[in-house]
């Protein structure tokens, strides 16, 4: 019953998001008009796929640093696509995709960065490692950010930041397209770890004892974790709070089976992203929040009111 | 041998007169000395009008060049590239923030810089080491008038800086000019990524307003704003005006998303170069015609 | 009749780098099915290693460990899960979750990559916590369960598994004696009506001597004394692995040791 709930939640939204914006558009007008096929259609499927995205690494990455605390963006991925995004700026780098390709390299560097640092002397991803690298990755990141920015001369790259506070402005069908293309397979993984990473939960010893692969279950799935967001955030920039919540929501409604998490983290999450998305281009029209504040803005009161629910039971 | 001594005596004589005539003439600097109060609050004065100055704005080299001071420009900055004369003079960095080092190097007695809070405090260093500054406002149309006007009292050219700053503020109390055949409309786009397109706090706004045209985002007060590309769409301007110096259109301009608006989908770009229309300075008049003149003739 | 051998650990000498003597040192150990052995010695004995060898989490640098008739590092985790069940000394507990659903964590191994729960999944629950005397527990929430509860219900998980082999590392370190007890008795009815081997490594050497088959004495990584209780129990052995003057006393022909004191009063 709350699947079907959660499904026609989904509807609503998608079509709210399709139904409201700037230009006035009547209703009969719709399946023709430039507007909705190119603008608002590509702009809400592309929110609601990075909305999943975001919200299924969430919950693999409270998984794989048993910290229910955690969001994809604590392993460092938002300041190495920052990196990126400033070093393609700076250097006026050529071709429309400069930009996100540049972010989805920084972001996989950043990745690999920490994903190294949790292997070395035989830590074996440690979660505490893993924290710990993710900061200082981050930091190193963005002190680098911070030189180029500097020392460059480009007065753009104060466009640079605006970018990486998060928007969906440049959806479009390709942009979806590159999503539907990239992230089945990081989401497979992550569903196929769906069992094993209800064992993880009771510890990594006794999730060997009970079948689980651990060491190969964890490699696995931090890698598709920072796929998809290194991905969501090549396309959308840097998306806070949506990794965060959404996994405990679909928690506390739902359980902790990851088996049912994914699917209802992947489309809570949409459905959130979309909705933060249509508020953000509509709360000071004709003007735009950048999607990361609204999403803060939404997500920190939620987050609070779960920190309190948890800390109580 | 004798005449001779008369001769260096007279000399000596004579020399010492102009000397002490020189001393009294510093001794009085009220003849010679320059004050005015720059827009910090700052009541700055020199003892003689500034003959070495260092110019750490664009907009303030062209206005030095424009009211004749030009000749007493010992640095500038990187960005300063009009008029032409400029830049035979040395480049003291790009001024983001000034480089107090590079500055003081020229040995000015005067510095001028916009006023920003860097700015502010590169002024306070500038100061301990006895160069004078000046901060000033350059932002709008109705700045410039100001602006020329004191640099005019600090270098001592008073005279065609008045008539100048007169021009200028004529332009600003000028009411906006019809064009005919009906208004033109038009965005000023920024950046595409996310898109940011100018407002009405902006002086490319003015400027737009000046030769006729409507800038669809006048109603956003701030000097540019966030907007999606669908506002943009559905305000339907006429043109899409870019600060380029090139005349290739925008990397955005193929992309389907974009060709929802009509201005892009039809190639109707106004591309306005960085020098003129980038900063305000005293070719005001010359921008405005100049898009004007474009606006009138792209059909 | 020879009961099937479960596991076999021969001549195993583990050695991590770095340590400075090795931890296990030529151990060997054969557990058939419907024994129940007891591994007993003081801390640092290499009671837990021997425990991560048997289960082929840790390679020996001599010897090796054979389960079933295969070497302990060629079964995958999720067919070793499927014969052997194990309760850790540690375990986390992250969510709030129920007693049934924490049992049905003990299925994963039998379930195929996208099939659901079947039938004989929840049979094979109910049928653990009927045998972990738990079945009225069901419905609690794990947090609402006392110490003793709580062990049984980690036992019930462990026999969902349906396992061969029962490893339990000292499950009784924090319980009270009844709870202490009850584990005990319900290892032993599960080894006399199931068939099940048990290897239960314990601090509680009286408890060994009265339920166990076999006791192996570790101490210092060798194997000091294994076989029968009575046989192993004596005096002289206990004094000298844990370094404390003792009486050994018998109770229903099990020996039972009795610690003497320092400085009688």
């Amino acid at each position: 019953m709350k699947y079907v709930l959660l499904a026609a939640v989904a509807v609503v939204t998608l079509a709210g998001a399709v139904l409201l914006g700037a230009a006035e558009v009547p209703l009969r007008d719709m399946v023709a008009s430039p507007i909705v096929w190119q603008l608002r259609l590509p702009r809400a499927v592309l929110a609601f796929l990075v909305g999943g995205a975001l919200g299924v690494s969430g919950v693999g990455l409270q998984a794989l640093v048993r910290n229910p605390l955690a969001d994809p963006f604590l392993l460092g991925l938002s300041g190495g696509a920052g990196l990126g995004a400033v070093v393609a700026i700076a250097f006026d780098l050529p071709g429309p995709w400069a930009l996100p390709l540049a972010a989805f390299v920084g972001a996989v560097g950043a990745m690999a960065l920490v994903y190294r640092l949790g292997l070395m002397g035989g830590a074996e991803l440690d979660p505490r490692i893993l924290l710990l690298g993710g900061v200082a990755v981050g930091a190193f990141a963005g002190a680098i950010t911070t030189a180029i920015v500097s020392l460059a001369q480009a007065t753009e790259l104060r466009n640079a930041f605006l970018w990486l506070w998060g928007g969906f402005s440049g959806a479009s069908w390709t942009t979806v397209l590159v999503m539907v293309v990239y992230a089945p397979l990081p989401l497979a993984v992550l569903a196929a770890a769906a069992r094993p990473l209800d064992l993880l939960a009771l510890g990594e010893e006794p999730a060997q004892y009970l079948g689980a692969d651990v060491r190969r279950l964890k490699r696995l799935v931090y890698l598709a974790a920072s796929l998809l967001t290194a991905a969501a955030v090549a396309v959308a920039g840097v998306i806070g709070f949506v990794g965060l919540v959404v996994p405990h929501v679909c928690r506390l409604v739902w359980g902790r089976l990851h088996r049912t998490l994914f699917p209802t983290a992947f489309l809570a999450g949409g459905i959130l992203l979309v909705a933060a998305d249509t508020l953000a281009r509509t709360v000071v029209a004709p003007r735009e929040l950048p999607v990361g504040i609204v999403t803060a803005l939404l997500g920190v009161p939620v987050f609070a009111f779960l920190l309190r629910r948890w800390t109580v039971s | 041998m004798r005449r001779w001594a008369h001769r260096t005596h007279l000399a000596g004589l004579l020399l010492s007169a102009v000397l002490l005539a020189c001393r009294q003439a510093e001794r009085s600097p009220s003849h010679q000395g320059v004050v005015v109060t720059d827009d910090a609050g700052r009541r700055v004065g020199l003892a003689a009008p500034a003959q070495r100055v260092v110019s750490l704005l664009p907009s303030f080299t062209e206005l030095l060049f424009a009211i004749g001071a030009g000749d007493r420009l010992v640095g500038r900055t990187a960005w300063c590239d009009y008029p032409p004369e400029a830049l035979r003079v040395p480049s003291v960095g790009d001024g983001m923030p000034p480089n107090v080092e590079a500055v003081a190097a020229r040995h000015p007695d005067l510095a001028v810089l916009y006023r920003s809070g860097p700015n502010v405090t590169a002024a306070e260093q500038l100061e301990r080491l006895g160069i004078k500054t000046v901060l000033l406002d350059l932002n709008r149309l109705e700045e410039l008038g100001p602006a020329a006007r004191r640099l005019g009292v600090l270098t001592g050219r008073v005279a065609s800086a008045d008539s100048l700053a007169r021009a200028m503020d004529s332009l600003a109390a000028a009411p906006p000019q019809p064009l005919t055949p009906g208004p033109q409309s038009l965005v000023f786009i920024v950046w595409d990524n996310p898109p940011i397109v100018i407002g009405a706090g902006s002086y490319l706004d003015r400027l737009a307003s000046l030769a006729g045209a409507r800038n669809v985002f006048h109603d956003i007060a701030a000097p540019s704003a966030q907007v999606s590309i669908e506002t943009i769409a559905a305000r339907d301007p006429d043109f899409v005006a870019v600060l380029s110096d090139s005349v290739v259109p925008p990397r955005y301009a193929g992309r389907p998303e974009w060709r929802v608006v009509r201005a892009v989908r039809a190639g109707r770009f106004l591309f306005l170069p960085g020098q003129l229309f980038g900063r305000p300075g005293p070719r005001v008049a010359e921008a405005v015609r100049e898009l004007r003149h474009r606006l009138d003739a792209t059909p | 009749m020879d009961r099937e051998l479960i596991l076999a650990l021969s001549g195993v000498t583990c050695r991590y780098p770095g340590a400075p003597r090795d931890i296990l040192q030529g151990v060997s150990l054969e557990v058939r099915a419907g024994e129940f052995h007891a591994v007993l010695g003081p801390n640092g004995s290499g009671k837990t290693t021997l425990v991560r060898t048997a289960l082929g989490l840790v390679r020996p640098v001599e010897g090796h460990a054979d389960i079933l008739g295969r070497p302990a590092s060629a079964w995958s985790r999720r067919e070793l899960a499927r014969v052997v069940g194990v309760l850790p000394q540690r375990e986390d507990n992250l969510f709030p979750q129920r007693v049934r659903e924490t049992v049905l964590l003990g299925r994963y191994p039998h379930l195929s990559l996208l099939g659901g729960m079947r039938a004989t999944d929840r049979a094979a629950v109910e049928r653990a916590l009927v045998a972990c005397d738990a079945r009225d527990l069901a419905d609690r929430w794990l947090w609402t369960l006392s110490g003793g509860e709580y062990q049984r219900i980690r036992l019930a998980r462990a026999l969902a598994q349906e396992p061969r082999l029962l490893v339990l590392d000292e499950p009784t370190a924090s319980l009270d004696l009844r709870h202490e007890m009850e584990l005990f008795e319900l290892v032993r009815a599960l080894v006399d009506a199931q068939g099940l081997a048990v290897l239960m490594i314990t601090h509680h050497v009286n408890l060994a001597a009265r339920f166990a088959d076999q006791i192996l004495i570790l101490a210092e990584g060798r194997a000091v004394a294994r076989g029968a209780p009575a046989a192993v129990l004596t005096r002289e052995t206990v004094e000298r692995v844990f370094s404390w003057p003792v009486a050994i006393e018998p109770f229903e022909g099990r020996p039972q040791m009795i610690p003497l004191r320092r400085h009688p009063s």
